[in-house]
Formats: structure tokens, sequence, C-alpha cells
């Protein structure tokens, strides 16, 4: 099996005739250096090194001849151009009213001595002229076109290059008349190589015809980018984070973002004048949906308002239930979950958008993803709910994490979680938690105990990433997204 | 989150024990160390604490938990004979409620301290002052009885860290602290309280007078607060108690005295002379079971041990068997239900003590059905190249309508965003898909971008899909081949396409999608125009889809 440099390919098809009527190869040529640069479009290195390669293969043969090559000599050229000598002569006694002499010739006749003399002597050899009483008379008239001296003399002065051994033998006796002639005929040898195809290259070229692939290619040229489609950095940490709870024990839910204050709020026993429900924070929506009576049971949003006058001491105002809002924690999803199914016993999560009205920045967004998870048993408490937490980051690869207490206004004792990221080399705060506060899940009808936790999706894909500015995250620069690789 | 700056020496001396120990227990009474210097630590502390308002409050818990002084802060209070008379103020702020603090001492930072938490104690349980307003004065520059009673606006008096005096009017009008809170009062009658002598100690919320400017040198304290809530006002008037007596000053009562015979809120808080005697330091007895202190701890504590992580919250408790008995300070204006002490007992327990234990989860995992529907869409179109972005349902109005030459219709609004960028909720994923691709300009072409997420109308949200493709001979063709791919992977179904005209489609090669006789998307080729408004130099063709709608065949 034999492959060839894109090189060598051009340079053996430029060896053969191919006749496409009959299909077929006709002829096996010699071919000279130059010859192969004029066939193939090649410089004369790249054929010299592409020769070397098939001599080297054993696909060609290379001779080097001698060849002699002729050019004209000045005098020859001004023959071309002028005439012969003999052809000025008959065209010099054709003027003439009657024959001349010789002697007296030579003074009318543009033809200096030696000229002159040659022209008499030519003319009478190709029988145009004889002399008569001494007188030069003439035979028949000289015609350029017959002459087949002039003819080859005309033709060395038309080709750049002649070579000898392109003319037959009749005009090679031509020839050696006109080299009689001084500074006519100039002839030179020069070295040629000359290459033909060995058999063996014959052989291939017939393969190649009949469309054997034998070309190489360059293998460690760079070819065109082309980038992978691939789901969004994010989507990727929420897909993980998904895989991890699932892979828990954990059912996915879903909810709407648009939801009443009532079930982002008051259920989750936010009293109605805490400044986290106020338009600085929270997303109001200017739009109004149908009244709140007509989705929730009143003995629900009676058993609400009780719970916060008796805990809050303040009036409850059912308007400010019903007011719309951007939901600003995925704990609406999964309470309203409870108090649609009140389950004995569940495990349950949700990955969702939340809003909050912020003014964006480096670490904050207006708009971020929020994982929120409970279980709900008889028989949990706040040290299964660390355990979980455990057993949680442990799956994403952290490994270390402390607990301590926190805050929030719907659960019960409340902690909040510490991981410590190696390459950071420090804490990082993540999510929060808690047991459910009794007056949360009275009035929805729960009677077992629920643990909840959640927080933030993008601090955990900055961590994984390596980035510094959550809005890297929702750029969406494709440099990024096509560079980022799924391995981290 | 409110913040305290505590010094470090200070806090040393307050608690009684190193700074490294004090550090290491920080986190463990729920406090955030936000900052620290080598002089000082700022900490960020939960609104349910706001007797955490200064270093003598933090100090106090803090020696609780390291076992330097456990049980009820001792508070007594005397009975003194001054007296508030409150008229006509029903209408626009009718509580006022004080005490005094007598022989102490402060310094400067002290002073700082106390100013820090009343600053809290306004923003938090005060409202922004609009429930609740404080006022510390040097007693001993005025002389009761003092007067709670309503003024004009032409009222004037030497507001503090003024020279010369102004009217109340001027006050609103002219000074930060007016402008800002104005609004408390809609009114014509405004609250001032006078002393004996005329002199204008405070003109609530607003301002005090500089007349009883509190300095190192004050030694007595005179401490109102008003208020539209009473809740409120003895909240906060009992973390200021219990904070001025950690300070060193010996706490009386005063006696709040209603003249004004209107108005049945009074009858609820007042004693049958008509008046009240405050401030109110009764702490409350909460009955816990020990049984249920361990099943939400996950522990097995005796009561004894119970009783001990109680005190260590500055609780008094006993035990009559496993019944614990727990006497609350009434400055934990937190603790509501018995689930609050158990809280208790466990930051008594420590937290750093509790051990995680992972317990038998009953239910199993498993996907949500819709969810899952989008990940088969998702796959579908990375399987096709494309790349998937985000991005936020809160967008601006340029971006939604007018960049995409759509004129609007319906448009659900936010109130008061922060941001232009964050105005409207989109009811389309195509505006910010080609916003993507005019922020990749110079990004090597093509780009072929996704995303999948909830558009938004007035009765639903639903899910999306989106598709945008970009470069030079990017075509409706093109952009019909994706389509087809998509849904018959997707569904197995086959669309149909009829044409149709819109804004932001090229006129004559744009299509309604059609599936079991459902408009149920658009796709074309994006016009010129809208392309020259986002800057896109190449062609751009696209479709979006109602993915939840699609699911549902």
């Amino acid at each position: 099996m034999i492959t060839l440099h894109d090189i060598e390919y051009k340079l053996l098809l430029a060896f053969y005739e191919f006749d496409l009527l009959k299909n077929e190869i006709v002829t096996y040529l010699t071919l000279s250096l130059d010859d192969l640069v004029n066939r193939t479009g090649l410089n004369i290195d790249q054929v010299r090194r592409g020769i070397e390669w098939l001599r080297y293969k054993g696909l060609v043969n290379v001779k080097e001849d001698e060849r002699k090559i002729v050019t004209l000599g000045e005098a020859g050229r001004r023959a071309v151009i002028d005439g012969l000598p003999e052809e000025r002569l008959c065209n010099a006694l054709k003027s003439l009213r009657s024959p001349l002499g010789v002697k007296e010739l030579k003074g009318v006749v543009n033809l200096d001595e030696d000229e002159f003399n040659a022209a008499i002597k030519h003319a009478k050899e190709k029988g145009l002229v004889a002399i008569h009483n001494g007188k030069l008379i003439r035979v028949i008239d000289y015609e350029r076109e017959k002459d087949n001296e002039y003819a080859l003399l005309k033709r060395v002065h038309d080709s750049e290059l002649l070579y000898k051994d392109s003319l037959n033998d009749k005009e090679l006796e031509v020839l050696s008349h006109s080299m009689k002639r001084p500074r006519y005929i100039i002839e030179k040898s020069i070295k040629q190589v000359s290459v033909s195809l060995t058999e063996q290259g014959m052989e291939l070229v017939k393969q190649i015809q009949s469309g054997a692939r034998i070309r190489s290619i360059d293998v460690t040229a760079p070819a065109p980018i082309i980038y992978a489609g691939r789901r969004h950095i994010l989507q990727e940490v929420i897909d993980e984070v998904r895989e991890v709870l699932i892979g828990m024990g954990f059912q996915e839910i879903d909810g709407d973002i648009v939801q009443y204050s009532f079930w982002n709020f008051d259920v989750l026993f936010t009293p109605q004048d805490h400044p986290a429900r106020e338009m600085q924070d929270t997303f109001y929506l200017d739009a109004t949906k149908e009244d709140i009576h007509k989705v929730v049971s009143s003995e629900l949003i009676a058993d609400v308002s009780k719970v916060h006058e008796r805990s809050w001491m303040y009036r409850w105002s059912i308007n400010e239930a019903n007011r719309l809002v951007l939901r600003t924690h995925t704990t609406t999803v999964t309470i309203r979950y409870l108090a649609e199914h009140k389950p004995k016993e569940a495990n349950v999560f949700s990955i969702g958008r939340v809003f909050r009205n912020e003014k964006v920045s480096y670490k904050h967004l207006a708009e971020f993803h929020q994982i929120e998870g409970i279980v709900v048993s008889d028989d949990v408490s706040i040290r299964d709910l660390m355990g979980i937490q455990q057993e949680f980051y442990r799956r994403l690869g952290l490994d270390k994490v402390r607990f301590w207490p926190t805050y929030f206004p719907y659960t019960e004792p409340s902690l909040q979680s510490m991981v410590y990221h190696d390459r950071l080399s420090r804490w990082v705060e993540l999510f929060g938690m808690g047991i459910f506060r009794p007056e949360v899940t009275e009035p929805i009808g729960l009677k077992s105990r629920v643990l909840a936790w959640g927080g933030g999706l993008e601090r955990i894909a900055m961590l994984k990433y390596g980035l510094d500015d959550v809005r890297e995250l929702y750029a969406n620069r494709l440099s990024m997204l096509r560079g980022m690789p799924l391995c981290q | 989150m409110p913040v305290v700056t505590l010094h470090k020496d200070r806090l040393e001396r307050l608690v009684g024990r190193r700074l490294d120990e004090i550090k290491a227990v920080l986190p463990y009474i729920a406090l955030d160390i936000e900052d620290e210097s080598y002089e000082y630590i700022k900490v960020e502390y939960n609104p349910n604490r706001p007797d955490y308002s200064t270093d003598y409050g933090i100090a106090r818990a803090l020696k609780g938990l390291m076992d330097v002084e456990v049980g009820m802060p001792k508070i007594d209070v005397a009975r003194s004979d001054v007296r508030f008379i409150v008229d006509s103020t029903t209408d626009v702020r009718p509580y006022i409620v004080g005490l005094l603090a007598l022989n102490g001492r402060m310094d400067e930072e002290d002073i700082r301290q106390l100013i820090s938490m009343q600053e809290d104690l306004h923003m938090g349980i005060g409202r922004r002052r609009r429930k609740a307003s404080i006022g510390i004065h040097d007693y001993d520059k005025v002389k009761p009885p003092f007067y709670y009673t309503t003024v004009d606006s032409g009222y004037s008096f030497v507001p503090l860290n003024h020279r010369s005096s102004m009217s109340i009017k001027d006050i609103l009008s002219n000074t930060d602290v007016g402008r800002e809170y104005a609004y408390i009062l809609d009114t014509k009658r405004y609250p001032i309280i006078r002393d004996s002598r005329g002199d204008v100690l405070s003109f609530p919320p607003i301002i005090n007078a500089d007349l009883t400017r509190v300095s190192e040198n004050s030694r007595n304290l005179l401490v109102e607060v008003t208020a539209t809530d009473l809740n409120a006002a003895y909240d906060i008037l009992a973390v200021i108690a219990v904070t001025l007596c950690d300070m060193g000053f010996s706490i009386g009562s005063v006696e709040v005295r209603y003249e004004n015979k209107n108005g049945s809120d009074y009858r609820d808080h007042t004693t049958a002379t008509g008046s009240i005697v405050t401030p109110d330091m009764k702490s409350r007895s909460m009955s816990l079971g020990l049984d249920y202190v361990n099943s939400i701890l996950g522990l097995d504590l005796d009561a004894s041990t119970v009783v001990n992580c109680l005190k260590r919250c500055r609780s008094d408790a006993y035990n009559h068997d496993d019944k614990i008995e727990c006497v609350i300070p009434r400055y934990r204006i937190d603790i509501m239900s018995a689930i609050d002490v158990v809280e208790d007992v466990m930051i008594g327990y420590n937290v750093s003590r509790l051990e995680p234990r992972y317990p038998r989860l009953k239910a199993t995992g498993i996907r949500d059905k819709t969810l899952r529907s989008l990940e088969y869409a998702r796959d579908i179109l990375v399987g096709l190249g494309m790349i998937e972005v985000m991005n936020f349902s809160l967008v601006s109005y340029d971006l939604q309508y007018k960049m995409m030459n759509r004129a609007n219709k319906g448009v659900i609004r936010v109130k008061e965003s922060k941001s232009r960028e964050h105005e409207i909720l989109r009811d389309m994923l195509l505006p910010s898909l080609l916003d993507v691709l005019s922020r990749n300009v110079h990004e090597p072409y093509p780009q072929m971008l996704f995303e999948i997420g909830k558009v938004f109308s007035y009765d639903a949200e639903n899910y999306n899909v989106a598709c945008v493709i970009a470069d030079a001979e990017a075509d409706y063709t093109r952009a019909k081949s994706y389509l087809q791919a998509f849904v018959r992977h997707l569904l197995g179904y086959d669309v149909i396409t009829e044409p149709m005209d819109s804004p932001y489609y090229e006129y004559g090669r744009a299509a309604d999608i059609k599936l079991k006789e459902k408009v149920v998307g658009s796709v074309g080729e994006i016009s010129k125009s809208v392309l020259e408004n986002f800057r896109i130099k190449v062609r751009v063709s696209a479709f979006e889809l109602d993915l939840s709608e699609l699911l549902k065949m």
C-alpha cells in the first residue's frame, strides 16, 4: 500500500496522455523537469524534490542526458529578418533591365563582400541563378516560402529553445547546410534530465485512474472548529442537585411564580407589617387576580388570621393577603403542597426561581434560583435535619459542614449551615433550615412534624465554576458557555 | 440585618472571659461575624432579638452560655412618683410609656451603644418609628410632671443639635429627620412632650429638644417611648430597661395618667384609676414537657439538664418531674409559644454539641412529570447542537416590545422595581434570545441557542421553548428543519406551518406553527429592522413554542 504526497501525486499524473473517448491511457511520456513544471503547476524545487521521492520509491527513472540545442547567431537572425543573401541577390537581379556581370553586380547589390560571394554560391547551389557569358542570369525566382533553409532558420528563430534532436533527418540536412554559413547557427550542449515512469509507476497510474485512494493527508493540520450543544451551566448545577435529592428519596414538585401574599407570607407566619413584605424588598404585581376567598377555604383564612392576631397582636387584613407577589422563596411552593395534600409522611423538594426587589450587584440578583426541601414525618428531629443536610452536601463533594443557630419567622428551631470549600480555603454560608412552627402547620391541618431547609443555588454554581460575580451566571457569554467543560 | 460593634477590650471586661473563647461562642448565640479589626468585631444579629442591639445585651447572653452568670438577670424597678400626663394625643400617637434610670455613669462608647440600640429599635420593633419611637433625656435638665399633649404647627422649640428654636412646620420641612418621618404625622395637631416648666423634651417621633441632650456628664436619664402600638412600646421599654440596668443605672418606674376621657383604646390598658405604671418588667411562665423537648431536638436529656440549658439562656427554670417550668424575662419578646423555649434549650445545650443523624425516610424519590418532559426537550435541542442560555423572567419594556417592533398588549408590571431592567414579566422568550445574540456578535458563527423558560400572561404561567439560529445564511428553511426535528423527536408529530404576519419576522417569511388544529407557536426569519435594533449583523431565523401546551397533546 503506497501513500503519496500531494506533490508526488501531481507529478505522476503528468506522465501520461489519456484518451477520453476510449477512456484509456494512450501513451506514457518522457518529460523534462521543465515539462513537469509546466504540466503540474509546481515550482522547480518542488518538482526536483518530488522526482527524487518517486525515484526512491522506484516509480520513475531519471536519465541525465546531454542534449544539443540550436539557436541563431547574429547573422542568422539578420537573415530571418532581411532575408537570406541569395534572396536579396535575386530580388536585386529582378530589378535589373539586363543581366550584369558579377563584378558590376557587386556594386549594385546591397551586400558586403562575404555576403555577396555567399549569395552567389548559394544561389547557384539552389539553382536560382546561372553564369552565362560572365553574366549572372536569373533562372527562377526566389520564393521564401519554398526555401527549406529559410523555414528552418525561422523555426529556430521562433522557438525559444530548439532541441537538435527534435529535428527530423531532412531538417538536419538543411541545418548542416546553414551551419556552414558563418555566424548563422550556434549549437550548444545542455544537460537534460528526462524522467519517465517505471513499470511499477505505470501500474500505479493505472490504479489511480481506477480510483484507488492513495493520497495522504496532513493529519496534524487543524480542523474547523465546531461547538457541541450543551445545557446552561446553571442548569447543570440544578440537574446535579436534583439528582442528589431524588437519590436521597425526595419527590420533585413545581409551582407558580406568581403567588398570593397569603401563601408567600401569611401562611408562613410572617406578620403583615414585617419589613420583608415592603415594596423595598418584594416585587408586587401591578395586577390582580380573583379574590383569595375564591381559591382558598375560608376556614384556612380564618385560622391563619387568628394565629397572626394572637401572636403579633395586630389587625390582620385580607386585602394585604390578596396582593399578588413574585414568590420570594420556594417555601411558598412546598407549603402549598403541604396544605393541599396534608401528607403524613413525605419528602418533597422544589427548585425554582425566586424574586427579591434588590439592587443587582456582584453578590445579589433580583431573580435567582432556590432549592427548598421538606421532610414530613412523625418522628424527625433537628438532628435528623442536620443529618440530611450533611448527606446532601457530602453527595455534592462538600465533606466539612458546620451548623449554628439563626432565625426565620416560620421555623423554630432554626439553623444555618456552613461548608468548607477546599479550593477557596474558607467556610462559606450555604443553607438555612429549621422545623416549621406549629403556627404554620396547625392552620393548614398538618399533624406531623415538618423539617424544612433551603437556600440559593447560584452560590453552589459559583463555587463549582470558580466565579466571583453572580451576574456571570446569567451573562450568557458564548465564550464561557462554549468554553466551560462538563467535568469540573 | 442590624449590626453591633463590639470593642474587644470592653467585651472581655463585660463578659469576664478571654476574647478567643468569646469569639468561638459568638456564632452559637446566632450572631454572624461581619468584620473584624484589631480593636473591634462587628456582628450581625437577627431582628427577633432586639436585646442584642448593644454589647451589653450580647455580653448578657454570652455570660449565660459560657456559664459566667446564669438565670434571669435581676432587674429591680423602684417605684417613683414621676408622672406623665397624657391628653389629646389619641388620634395621632396615643400611647406613651417610660422609665427613670438613676445614678449611672456612661462613657463615650456607652452612649454610642445606646444610640445604636435606639436606631435598631426604631427600625425593628418600631417599624421605622411609626409603631413606636424612643426619647432618651438627661433627667436633670427637666422637672416632672411631664405632659404629653398636642400643639399646632407654629409651636417652636430648640431641637437637638440646633442653637435656635424652630417651629414644628419648619422642622418637618427643613430637617433631614423631619422630611423622612413627616409622613407618620398625618394630622393638624402635633405631639409634644413638655415638662412642668413648659420646656420641651421631645417632638415624637421626629426629634428631641437640645435641652435634654445626653452626654457623659448625664447621671440620670428619663426614657419615654411614644407609640401607635402599645405592645411595641412595652417591648421596647423592657429592652431599654434591662440594658440600662446592665450599664449600672437603677431603674425607676413612671406613672402614665390619661386625663383625656375619650377613646376605648385606653380601657384595656389602664387601671381603675385611669393610669398605668411603666416599665412592665413582669416575666412570663411557660410549661414544657420533657418528651416534647427531646423529640424536637433528637436528644435524651433529663429534666435538670434542660433546666440548666434554659438558665444559660438567662431564663429561670424549675422542674416538677418531667414537666419543666420556664420563667421568661420581659425583654425576650421573641418567645411566643413553647417551641421557642425548646430552641432556647437547644442554644443552652450548644448547637456545636448536636450530632447529625440520618433519619429513616419513609417516602421515595420521583421526578415531576412536567419537569421530566422539559428535560427531554432540553436533550433534543442539545443533541441538535444548540447551546442553552438562561435569561431572567423580569425584563425591560424596551427589550420586550420596543426593540421587537411589537405593540404592547397586557403588560404585567411589577411595582417600584429598583432597576429598569426588571420591569415586566416576559410574555415570550425570543427577545431575550436576540439580546444574547447581540451581546455575542464577536463570537464565531454559526450561533445556535435555545431557552426553556416560563412566560406569563394574565391568567397563566407556561413553559415556552425558543431557538435562534444565527449565521450568514440562516433562513426560514433552516429554522423549520430544526423545528420539525424537535417536535418529531419529542412527540412523534409533524407540524404544519401556515403563513402569518408578525412585526418581528420578515414579511412573507413567517408562519404559525400548528399541531392538531391548534396554534402552538411561530417560526420565521427575524426582520431586518429588528436585527438592526439589536445590532446583529448576521441573519437570524427562529421559532418559539408553547411547550406546556405541546406536552398536553
